[in-house]
């Protein structure tokens, strides 16, 4: 194994490590490119750069942090199911540091949607058209370095018009005995008319020290299709995630997007990039965080609005404790050609703690006259009028804040439509307040 | 409606002409930008040793700063080699009678309702000598100096009051702030100086208008206005008709410096000249003005109302260091064929109990692009600080843009911070509404776009405000079918 010297930055001891381990083999041949373009944009960002602004990764990057292709060790059972993140009634796909393993996992029928590892699927010719292929990945700096880097993935194709009944929870592990960076890489395809629900959850096992995920997910919704992915970001004390999604959607097609950090990770990072490619679509993004100790949670979102008649729907609150930070920042682009445009964003913001910071940047970039975008954004704290009247009616003030953060967050959880994930998310999101 | 199109037309593609044949008492320093500039332009002004020291260092810092990239627009080249930076005094005359002055605007004075003196001085025609000696100036002049109000040009005060000068300049705009303001500092021509003694409050709205011997202050602006405790002063820069200037490029400064239970309030009517209908030739409005509360339980209001130049590129802010105090920003900026205005406000909290309140109204026309750009940064001791925002863009036409870049901050959970933000355009059945009722389409969108920038308009001064209306509706003439 190379383990870089301890003076040379992670930016400069790159490309000798990647000369040793990623320039061949695998069906993709844009790794070398994409890391000429990581590198030329910069590297690793640092806060000069608009979008890291309040988000400084550089220290996550020491350069005793292994980039090599990871080892998969067996995982039992047992194992999965101590993780406790398992949802009943549905098809589960199982990753051990980004690989499928079959053994654990429960495929949808075959009739219905293809699942196969990414390494397995460069002939199929939805890669061939999609992968890699986003209209802005080329200034991702960290999807970039995930495409010079990635050991594996999922490749999800649904049918055209299958009904995909029960969710796909993909469960992702990870397992490393020292500092590493995973780049696991997923594509999702839903072909026309098909819907289907997909949750994601993430967790360490045995992890002695801090590794990095820098995932990249490309998801694409055809005519009519209806996508909805929720990100249930829990557990992983020593997990760091830097996740990068990037939607397209084709007409009248329907994409939702939950993001839940309830997380012990000190660092979580999301990129949500969807890209209304044709008319008449339909896009809502959710997203509820809860920041303490010293977490760093920051979220970032963009909806591109190319074409007419497209609606766009996003809300995203926070609870921010102890001396945890919040970022966020949602930008909305509507293009000169998407007359009749509804566009819609929210960020509220619960500061709990003294210590506690937040920064938020709702943003709006409208070319098109016949439009209605609004945002909106708060920061403040639990009423004491409420609070108040809560007191007055015997409740204790602990109790009674808690019942009022819950409400907070309840026009969130409200909108997840899996009974399932909505009991476990309020499960863990109700620890984190009583803690 | 083939008719109206084509006067419609003729005024979107209305075109200023102004010529510049102008007898000018040469006193200029020849294009260039070095030490002996500004040494030169010193020594003109038998400034005292520190404040050329201070230019100086000014110059060091321009030297040093790179131009910024953040801003929404493309950055236009300017040669800072090719300006003149000293030429004064200049002769103001440029025609000998009214008959003589372009009859466009004439028009454009007389609906907004500009007094036949003022038109005079505004167009550079010779102001009658009668006139001048029994002006309204000299009757406030008076009236001020009683109250211990200094208000005078800023060369003045660096003769009069220097330990004032010395105390509080560049204690708000720091020289290293940006690239524009280092300039400034080094090669500022001249400009206005307030003071307002302790527990006094201006009897009148001071204004450039009345300050005879400022009428051309040229490109580099320096403005500093100190109200002591108690007081209270309302200023007004600029004015409501179009002001020709051969000036591309106009790098103000405005430092405003309220103590204990001061209060400032400051507008802005800039209607400089935006160019023409590609964008050519328009002025440059880059602009750095800021204020600080530094009293408690002080205030600062910005108002302005932008309808002019090419590119408007300013954020007034205001410090809020002293406990209980207030900043308030209200702007209306007005973009129509290919002008540019990325503009906003920032504001910081230090102080406790402090608030601040922001209402940007953003109106986009023709291919004009209109950027809200705004800082609200609540400090770890800025307890209970309260931020209200509203920033809400027009859109009129289909090749239009309207922005907003809204940074929120806040290291504080006893903030409040609430941040709104709307786009759309105005509703057919609005107009609808109002055809009905015999208003054409033209007038009807005058109404509905005052209504618009109402609560703005309402914090200036009385006259202004009503001047400001008549402005949005020239500004705007043209841009609707």
């Amino acid at each position: 194994m190379t383990t870089a010297t301890k003076n040379i930055s992670f930016n400069e001891a790159l490309p000798a490590l990647f000369g040793a381990q990623f320039s061949t083999g695998g069906w993709f041949t844009g790794r070398e490119a994409a890391l000429k373009q990581f590198l030329a944009l910069g590297g690793i960002p640092t806060v000069k750069v608009e979008d890291w602004k309040y988000t400084n990764v550089v220290p996550f990057f020491k350069n005793d942090i292994q980039v090599t292709l990871p080892e998969v060790p067996e995982v039992t059972a047992a194992q999965l199911e101590a993780t406790g993140l398992l949802l009943p009634d549905t098809y589960r796909l199982v990753l051990v540091n980004g690989v499928l393993q079959p053994h654990l996992s429960q495929l949808p029928p075959a009739t219905q949607a293809t699942v196969s590892k990414l390494s397995e699927a460069g002939s199929q010719p939805a890669v061939e058209r999609y992968f890699h292929q986003s209209p802005k990945i080329a200034g991702f700096h960290f999807a970039q370095l995930n495409a010079a880097l990635f050991n594996d993935g999922l490749f999800i194709e649904v049918k055209a018009k299958a009904q995909v009944e029960q969710p796909i929870q993909v469960v992702h592990l990870y397992l490393a005995d020292q500092p590493r960076l995973f780049n696991p890489r997923h594509l999702v395809v839903v072909n026309e008319g098909a819907s289907v629900q997909i949750v994601e959850s993430a967790a360490g096992i045995g992890l002695t020290d801090n590794v990095v995920i820098n995932s990249v997910t490309e998801s694409i919704v055809s005519e009519r299709a209806q996508l909805s992915q929720y990100q249930l970001q829990t557990g992983g004390s020593q997990l760091r995630f830097i996740n990068q999604n990037l939607v397209e959607q084709k007409g009248k097609s329907l994409y939702n997007n939950y993001t839940f950090t309830l997380t012990d990770s000190d660092f979580v990072r999301n990129n949500l990039n969807i890209s209304l490619n044709e008319e008449r679509t339909e896009t809502h993004m959710y997203g509820f965080y809860i920041a303490a100790g010293s977490q760093l949670i920051d979220n970032h979102t963009s909806v591109d609005h190319r074409m007419p008649h497209c609606e766009s729907n996003e809300l995203y609150r926070g609870v921010l404790m102890d001396k945890a930070t919040g970022v966020f920042n949602g930008k909305i682009y509507v293009h000169e050609d998407a007359q009749k445009t509804n566009a819609f964003q929210q960020n509220n913001n619960l500061v709990i703690s003294p210590d506690a910071a937040i920064y938020t940047k709702p943003q709006l970039e409208i070319f098109a006259d016949d439009v209605k975008c609004s945002h909106g954004c708060t920061i403040g704290q639990v009423s004491d009028d409420a609070l108040f009247y809560l007191r007055a009616r015997g409740i204790g003030e602990a109790e009674a804040r808690n019942l009022l953060v819950k409400a907070f967050a309840f026009d969130i959880t409200a909108k997840v439509t899996i009974p399932a994930v909505r009991k476990q998310v309020e499960q863990i999101a109700s620890q984190y307040l009583h803690a | 409606m083939s008719a109206e199109q084509d006067i419609l037309q003729e005024l979107a593609g209305r075109e200023y002409e102004f010529g510049f044949e102008t007898q000018i008492e040469m006193d200029i320093a020849p294009p260039g930008l070095n030490e002996d500039i500004i040494r030169f332009i010193s020594a003109k002004k038998q400034e005292p040793e520190w404040l050329l020291e201070w230019r100086l260092k000014g110059f060091q810092l321009f030297q040093k700063l790179t131009m910024p990239n953040w801003q929404n627009f493309k950055l236009p080249e300017v040669d800072f080699q090719a300006v003149s930076y000293y030429a004064a005094p200049k002769n103001k005359v440029k025609y000998n009678s009214l008959d003589e002055v372009d009859p466009e605007l004439l028009r454009t004075f007389e609906k907004l309702g500009i007094p036949l003196e003022e038109q005079k001085m505004l167009s550079g025609v010779a102001v009658d000598a009668v006139f001048d000696s029994i002006s309204v100036a000299t009757t406030f002049k008076a009236q001020l100096h009683e109250l211990g109000i200094i208000f005078c040009s800023f060369g003045e005060a660096v003769q009069e009051h220097p330990e004032l000068v010395k105390k509080y300049l560049g204690t708000v705009v720091p020289q290293s702030d940006n690239i524009y303001a280092a300039l400034n500092s080094a090669v500022f021509s001249d400009g206005s100086f307030v003071y307002i003694p302790k527990g006094v409050r201006c009897p009148m709205e001071l204004s450039t208008y009345f300050r005879i011997n400022a009428k051309n202050t040229g490109q580099f602006e320096r403005t500093l206005i100190i109200a002591d405790d108690s007081s209270y002063v309302s200023y007004l820069e600029g004015c409501t008709a179009p002001m020709r200037d051969e000036n591309q490029l106009h790098a103000a400064v405005v430092e405003l410096i309220a103590l204990d239970h001061a209060e400032i309030k400051y507008s802005t009517v800039q209607n400089w000249y935006p160019g023409d209908k590609d964008g050519k030739g328009g002025i440059y409005n880059f602009v750095t003005k800021r204020g600080i509360c530094k009293g408690k339980s002080s205030k600062i209001s910005w108002t302005q109302v932008e309808t002019g130049s090419a590119i408007t590129w300013k954020y007034p802010g205001v410090i809020l260091q002293g406990d209980n105090s207030i900043g308030e920003f209200y702007s209306v900026a007005v973009t129509a064929n290919k002008q540019v205005a990325d503009t906003g406000t920032k504001m910081v909290h230090i102080g406790k109990n402090t608030k601040s309140r922001i209402i940007s109204k953003g109106i986009s026309a023709g291919h004009g692009h209109n950027t809200y750009r705004g800082l609200v940064k609540v400090g770890p001791n800025a307890t209970n600080a309260r931020n209200f925002t509203q920033c809400d863009s027009l859109l009129i036409g289909d090749r239009c843009g309207a922005h907003t870049f809204p940074y929120i901050e806040s290291k504080n959970n006893t903030a409040m911070v609430e941040h709104e933000a709307t786009t759309s355009k105005i509703g057919e059945d609005q107009v609808f509404y109002l055809n009905q009722r015999g208003i054409d389409n033209e007038q009807a969108v005058n109404m509905i776009v005052n209504g618009y920038a109402k609560e703005v308009l309402n914090q200036l001064p009385m006259e202004f405000a009503v001047e400001a209306q008549k402005l949005l509706s020239i500004t705007l003439e043209g841009s609707v079918g």
